[in-house]
């Protein structure tokens, strides 16, 4: 009785097999036109990342954070984190990983916020969405590389779709609680004028959701970038690769300096959509 | 100065017939059985359902200033917002100039929304991402209307509540008193056949409230639309409403104009309300005075002020300065004499037993002054404008009321002891 009886085997590994032989079979060709949106976005993103003189890149990165932070010296610093990356040798290695973001966290907003408005105005499918979500936030991060792997094989298309599903739950939470939280007296100020449906989520609802969909933003792109490290497990090359490789070859010093830019592009990009999402706060149309 | 009068301009604007509201799950399962007839907290209890309006008719007038008053839970915002079908009833009809509002698709509610009504609110439901331009032409916006002529016309309204500097600024940056001018104004500048108003003024403060009722009474006279306006307030609804429905737990418990509802309460229910509310003792002075036909200004000549005063057969008329700050009263003997000795001002005339009282002052109050004058009492606000005048007679008939009610009551107690004395 020490041992578990070997008589006694659940083949759960042959079932998925089967599921997924039989998903791609019929499905495969949804999950290739999945793939190639996929693969054209991050291409495009990249090809610019890759095309900008770098001079150009940390010039503009500079100029954004200064406006967003209203401080020159944030500016600076921001476009200097940028020098150091480049510094160390990793430019393009940080402009994948960057297209990678961009591409997951354009993708996740696509999908996000219609998915957020879509719940806000229905109490079932919230009631549907919010439980998925919250299984999702907790399952550890590496889970998602599995479903990816299984659909799309080794490569940046696996990767940036399990960045897209990890990613996403955050915008769409909180594209629901912004359009929720509209106090509904305005709602019925708005209906009360005559607005139509349409109106009333353009000209009001999400108009008032913006500070709280720009965290939601915020949020999306900061678990992008965490995932994006793990994703290169499965082979999307990247800053995240260079630590996977330094580690399995034990080059402390490397692991670190690739580490270390991860870390820089974070700040980087955490301040930036942060300062951006609080901005919206003061905002007055006229 | 006062509205209350319907203005006979023809027909019936807004109708409602045999309405019923009940929140809650199989409330027209309930209003099919004979359980509707129960109070509304056995239904309560019951099924779980909130019985909020009970089977109500009744009819505004065009032109007219409707006033619906009721304690709060009586229902007074969910028929409000049911004659605009923000709130669904579950039984019976509204009749917006004819047409069965209830019976309207989404296309044509929304037509009626924008063209025919406007609403007011109580928590002003101003739109905070919106400068105050913005908001105001919103109505126009959600029409289709274009961007120059709407704000042209929501420029127009914003001037007419004296808000033209605060255009830019957003809602927040606004005193509560300002944000309803901009709720108002906004309700406006669609102009609107009907006026929606749920407790417009409830959050604001005594003095403010006074000033925006006032100016809303204006208002009223210079665009003369159909307005429906809720209140709690007793003393609101006396003083705005043309005619006023009585509301308690979702029934209409009287309809009347502010004297009837006073002098004839409906049932116990009202007379609790408005026992303290004996004409008297309710109205202001600057509920009850009027606008004097004639006014004298002080750069007038004695001889041409001699001439107006005969040529309109008054006796005596109140003399005002530059901004209509108040001199005093004028008789047209004192005018005579002054005359016969060459005066050349007409402030040489003034008669020194003129009395003045300020515009909140209670008509019972007013009595001792009216019995010690034969001159109309002039009225005046805070800075010694003057803006109306007070007749003793009016004084007189107001007290009257009071007194038969007390005589009633002394009566009525009389009677009572006699009985006891006799058992
Ligand atoms: N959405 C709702 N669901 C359930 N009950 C409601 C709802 N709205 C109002 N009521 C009930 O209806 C009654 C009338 O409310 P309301 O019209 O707001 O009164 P008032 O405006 O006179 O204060 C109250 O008993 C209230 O609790
Ligand atoms: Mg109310």
């Amino acid at each position: 009785m020490v041992e578990f009886p070997e008589l006694f085997q659940v083949p759960l590994a042959e079932w998925v097999d089967a599921v997924m032989s039989w998903v791609l079979t019929n499905w495969g060709a949804a999950f290739d036109a999945v793939g190639d949106v996929i693969l054209f976005a991050l291409l495009r993103v990249e090809w610019l990342l890759l095309w900008l003189p770098w001079v150009v890149v940390v010039v503009g990165v500079g100029v954004v954070a200064w406006r967003a932070m209203r401080r020159w010296v944030a500016g600076l610093l921001m476009a200097g984190f940028l020098v150091l990356i480049g510094s160390f040798g990793h430019w393009d290695l940080a402009m994948m990983t960057l297209a990678i973001i961009f591409a997951a966290v354009m993708i996740s907003l696509a999908i996000g916020i219609p998915t957020g408005i879509v719940m806000a105005r229905s109490n079932s499918v919230e009631a549907i969405i919010r439980p998925v979500l919250d299984a999702m936030q907790t399952m550890p991060s590496f889970v998602y590389l599995i479903p990816a792997l299984m659909l799309f094989g080794l490569g940046k298309v696996p990767a940036v779709f399990a960045t897209i599903i990890y990613a996403v739950p955050p915008v769409i939470r909180l594209t629901n609680v912004g359009i929720r939280q509209v106090p509904s007296s305005v709602v019925e100020a708005a209906r009360a004028f005559g607005s139509s449906s349409r109106q009333i989520l353009f000209e009001v609802q999400l108009p008032l959701a913006v500070p709280s969909i720009m965290v939601g933003i915020n949020q999306t792109t900061m678990m992008a970038l965490a995932m994006v490290v793990i994703a290169s497990m499965i082979g999307a090359k990247g800053l995240g690769m260079e630590v996977l490789l330094a580690i399995n070859r034990i080059q402390i010093g490397k692991g670190f300096e690739a580490g270390l830019c991860i870390v820089l592009l974070a700040i980087l990009i955490d301040r930036v959509t942060h300062a951006l999402a609080a901005r919206q706060e003061y905002a007055v149309t006229s | 100065m006062q509205n209350n009068t319907p203005t006979p301009n023809g027909g019936v604007c807004v109708e409602v017939r045999e309405l019923w509201k009940v929140f809650g799950a199989n409330a027209e399962q309930l209003l099919r059985s004979d359980r509707r007839s129960a109070t509304k907290e056995s239904i309560l209890e019951e099924t779980g359902c909130v019985v909020a309006l009970r089977d109500l008719s009744f009819e505004v007038q065009r032109g007219e200033f409707f006033v619906i008053m009721g304690l709060s839970g009586s229902g007074k915002s969910t028929l409000i917002r049911c004659v605009l079908r923000l709130v669904e009833p579950t039984a019976g009809r509204i009749l917006i100039n004819g047409e069965d509002v209830c019976a309207y698709d989404e296309a044509q509610l929304m037509e009626l929304r924008r063209h025919t009504t406007s609403m007011v609110f109580q928590q002003f439901g101003l739109f905070p991402h919106r400068s105050v331009l913005d908001n105001v032409a919103y109505g126009l916006k959600v029409r289709g209307v274009e961007k120059e002529e709407r704000y042209a016309r929501a420029r127009e309204v914003i001037g007419k509540v004296g808000l033209r500097e605060w255009e830019s600024y957003p809602p927040s940056a606004l005193s509560g008193g300002m944000q309803q001018r901009v709720g108002i104004a906004r309700a406006l500048a669609t102009e609107p056949e009907i006026l929606l108003m749920d407790e417009p003024f409830s959050g604001l403060d005594p003095l403010i409230r006074r000033q925006m009722q006032d100016e809303l009474v204006e208002l009223q006279a210079e665009v003369q639309k159909t307005i429906v306006f809720v209140t709690h307030d007793l003393h609101e609804a006396l003083k705005l409403g043309g005619r006023i429905a009585i509301m308690r737990d979702g029934e209409i418990i009287q309809i009347g104009t502010p004297e009837e509802v006073i002098t004839a309460p409906g049932d116990a229910y009202v007379r609790e309300f408005v026992q303290d509310a004996s004409p008297a003792k309710v109205l202001t002075a600057g509920t009850i005075m009027e606008q004097p036909n004639v006014l004298l200004y002080e750069w007038q000549g004695p001889k041409a002020a001699l001439h107006i005063l005969k040529t309109t057969g008054l006796d005596n008329v109140f003399l005002v300065a530059r901004r209509g700050r108040l001199l005093g009263l004028v008789t047209v003997d004192r005018l005579a004499e002054l005359i016969k000795k060459k005066g050349t001002s007409v402030k040489q005339a003034l008669e020194p037993d003129m009395l003045t009282c300020t515009t909140d002052m209670i008509v019972e109050d007013l009595f001792p002054l009216a019995a010690s004058t034969t001159y109309p009492i002039a009225v005046v606000d805070d800075k010694g404008k003057f803006v109306g005048e007070i007749h003793i007679s009016t004084v007189l008939s107001t007290m009257i009321q009071k007194k038969e009610e007390e005589q009633e009551e002394r009566e009525e107690k009389e009677e009572k002891e006699a009985m006891k004395a006799d058992g």
